[in-house]
């Protein structure tokens, strides 16, 4: 499903309408009330055919008013120079208004080493010295000089400048890195976890995040991580089962195929993510997908693929009536101490119409049960203040 | 002082050795470690006589190594392991060939090699090779085993990383087995032990893989004329990643080649699959029979 999959397999009909059905059913999540919208970056990979997030992010920058562009994001470390991340951004902030979250995530070993041809040994150190370049880029008072390992330029001058001030929320997506969790930390940005395995699985991670955010000396404000969920909402538990079982089960056993020997290659993880033994979200995906081949003689897509019923058990989706879907998020969002809740409500092969189904669901019947859950106690400063965000 | 290449103590002295089996004035089985930029280098040293050299490919110099054990019945030979390769610290000044070769070269006189014959494999006789033709009299004779740095669109190496750690190992020798002192746990060791070997193991693939991401050519083929000593190729025609058909391609570019050999049976890494004949090659070269 990734890297090296079969390019005849492409077919730009789909595409076409594939990408339309996107842009609609993310239209329709900011109309229904959505706070936010976000699109994300892969590479030659079959399931999210989004290489350029920010075509999407434009076309979604004057078709959602209200709403915030959640760019998640660019990797940086794939742009040469990464000073184009901060110029496309900076656009998006100001077509918008000041409604951009920036997000910069490092990119999965598929993306970043096998299709992009980066070398896992140095892709961190590049992309942090990218996002340094961009945040500079964006505040910097005059034209200035970067001289890096990996970047060099004499005239740095990001023309725009982003409307937000000092510049957009950062957003870091990770998949399990100590080293990413202990880097926001101490920088203050938001920890954004993007696991597909749910809650309850990323109990772990977020519990390591947390620590180091205390041992850097700041409170636990949720509203400094997030988390990625699948929802599938109806009328009933039953219906739900009824309506979302495929696309679920297309979605884990089909889409999430990682070849392992993609999902780890050596340098991608830090020695210290190494010894401490956490294995990250592309890791888990390959694992779990070699063993349902390795047991399955009748081919990929037979019987021993994961039950639906084992996915909605384990947390992998949160599945039901609205009240039920309500209740599970309060429990998520406490038991992590996540403020913002990325909510997957398209996978596998659902199509349009479930899809907007169950985003209207969610945004009308869902959310506004739990939408003011942490706004009592904690300020959140890495949200548009246009959009009600707290002055950073 | 060993016959042939004096040692260099001056630059032993910064760390100390490790597992070391003395008899009577030299070390046998030793691996020492030295001071490099700051941070330790290991060297493996084995043996007695005429000092040659070992320069390891993408598993490192695990201390289990038959190759150096047959090497070590009639030389001398020392075996320095990479940054980050096999208990050496990683080095964050390399950042492309040109740094690697410059530390290549700190390393081979650290380990008293300068002169001397080598034999180098894979990756490290890529390095070898740019070193060579760098510093022309750096090596007396090059003994190569299936060098990496030439690339041909038609006839590609495999990828060894963009795969299981199963297909690697297939890659690499012949019988995978024997690569199991670079792959597989030892017996005995405890929890944390395990946890050390195994960032080991993974600074060390790093090590290897930075080195040639994500294709090993980086204009060796412009620079094969430079180089000047004698070189031997030897190559296993089960080589899975790095075709025999290249062993003739490099012929080609060298305008020294003493000698060839493809070897029955053996895959890219030969002084795993074949010590003894690698070592004969070696012996045949520097005059020992």
């Amino acid at each position: 499903m990734w890297v090296d999959i079969d390019p005849g397999l492409f077919d730009p009909a789909v595409a076409h309408r594939a990408y339309n059905d996107y842009i609609d059913e993310l239209e329709h999540a900011a109309a229904c009330g959505f706070d936010g919208v976000g699109v994300n970056e892969h590479h030659a990979n079959a399931y999210g055919l989004m290489p350029s997030p920010n075509i999407v992010a434009a076309a979604l920058a004057r078709t959602c008013p209200d709403a915030a562009i959640v760019l998640l994001g660019n990797s940086v470390a794939l742009y040469n120079p990464p000073l184009r991340v901060a110029e496309e951004m900076a656009m998006l902030d100001c077509i918008t208004g000041g409604r951009l979250v920036a997000g910069f995530p490092v990119g999965t070993p598929m993306d970043t080493t096998f299709a992009y041809g980066q070398n896992p040994a140095t892709l961190r150190e590049r992309y942090h010295e990218g996002i340094e370049l961009i945040l500079r880029a964006w505040t910097e008072p005059e034209v200035f000089s970067f001289s890096g390992r990996h970047h060099r330029l004499r005239y740095v001058n990001c023309w725009p400048r982003p409307v937000q001030q000092p510049h957009p929320p950062v957003w870091i997506p990770g998949g399990g890195s100590i080293d990413t969790w202990e880097w926001c930390a101490r920088e203050g940005h938001v920890y954004l976890y993007l696991s597909y395995f749910g809650y309850k699985a990323a109990q772990r991670t977020m519990k390591g995040f947390w620590e180091r955010v205390r041992e850097a000396g700041r409170e636990a404000n949720p509203f400094q991580a997030g988390f990625a969920q699948f929802f599938a909402v109806a009328d009933s538990e039953a219906e739900a089962r009824d309506l979302y079982r495929g696309p679920a089960e297309y979605f884990f056993n089909r889409c999430l195929h990682v070849y392992p020997g993609f999902a780890d290659p050596p340098g991608y993880k830090t020695a210290n993510t190494v010894r401490a033994g956490v294995e990250g979200m592309i890791e888990r995906a390959a694992r779990e997908a070699a063993q349902r081949s390795a047991s399955n003689a009748a081919g990929f897509f037979g019987k021993s693929g994961l039950s639906f019923d084992d996915m909605v058990e384990a947390g992998y989706i949160v599945l039901g009536d609205p009240d039920q879907v309500a209740e599970r998020i309060v429990e998520l969002t406490t038991s992590l101490n996540v403020g913002h809740l990325m909510a997957l409500c398209q996978f596998g092969d659902m199509g349009r119409e479930l899809t907007m189904y169950n985003t209207e669901l969610m945004a009308t019947k869902v959310l506004p049960q739990v939408s003011d859950l942490f706004e009592d106690r904690w300020e959140n400063t890495w949200w548009p203040a246009s959009l009600g965000g707290a002055a950073r | 002082m060993v016959a042939g290449i004096p040692r260099r103590r001056g630059a032993v002295s910064a760390v100390g050795h490790d597992n070391v089996i003395r008899t009577g004035i030299s070390e046998v089985g030793a691996r020492r470690t030295v001071d490099f930029r700051g941070a330790r280098a290991v060297i493996d040293e084995r043996g007695e006589g005429t000092t040659v050299g070992y320069l390891h490919g993408p598993i490192g110099c695990p201390p289990h190594h038959p190759f150096l054990d047959v090497v070590a019945e009639r030389c001398r030979v020392a075996a320095p392991s990479l940054p980050g390769c096999t208990g050496s610290d990683p080095c964050d000044d390399l950042r492309g060939i040109h740094d690697w070769v410059v530390a290549v070269s700190e390393l081979v006189d650290l380990a008293g090699l300068a002169g001397a014959p080598l034999v180098a494999s894979s990756t490290g006789a890529m390095l070898a090779l740019e070193l060579a033709a760098v510093r022309p009299d750096v090596f007396s004779h090059l003994v190569l085993v299936s060098p990496l740095g030439l690339w041909v669109d038609d006839d590609p190496i495999a990828d060894p990383f963009g795969t299981t750690l199963t297909r690697q190992r297939e890659l690499l020798t012949a019988d995978p087995a024997r690569t199991a002192p670079f792959f597989d746990d030892v017996e005995g060791r405890d929890a944390s032990g395990l946890a050390d070997d195994g960032v080991v193991r993974y600074t060390t693939r790093t090590a290897a893989a930075s080195l040639v991401w994500p294709i090993p050519e980086f204009g060796l083929t412009t620079r094969l004329h430079l180089v000047r000593c004698p070189v031997t190729l030897i190559w296993g025609e089960s080589d899975r990643l790095n075709p025999p058909s290249y062993l003739e391609r490099y012929a080609a570019r060298l305008t020294n080649v003493t000698a060839t050999r493809l070897v029955p049976g053996a895959g890219h890494l030969v002084e795993w699959d074949a010590p003894a004949l690698v070592a004969e090659v070696l012996w045949n070269v520097i005059g020992l029979r």
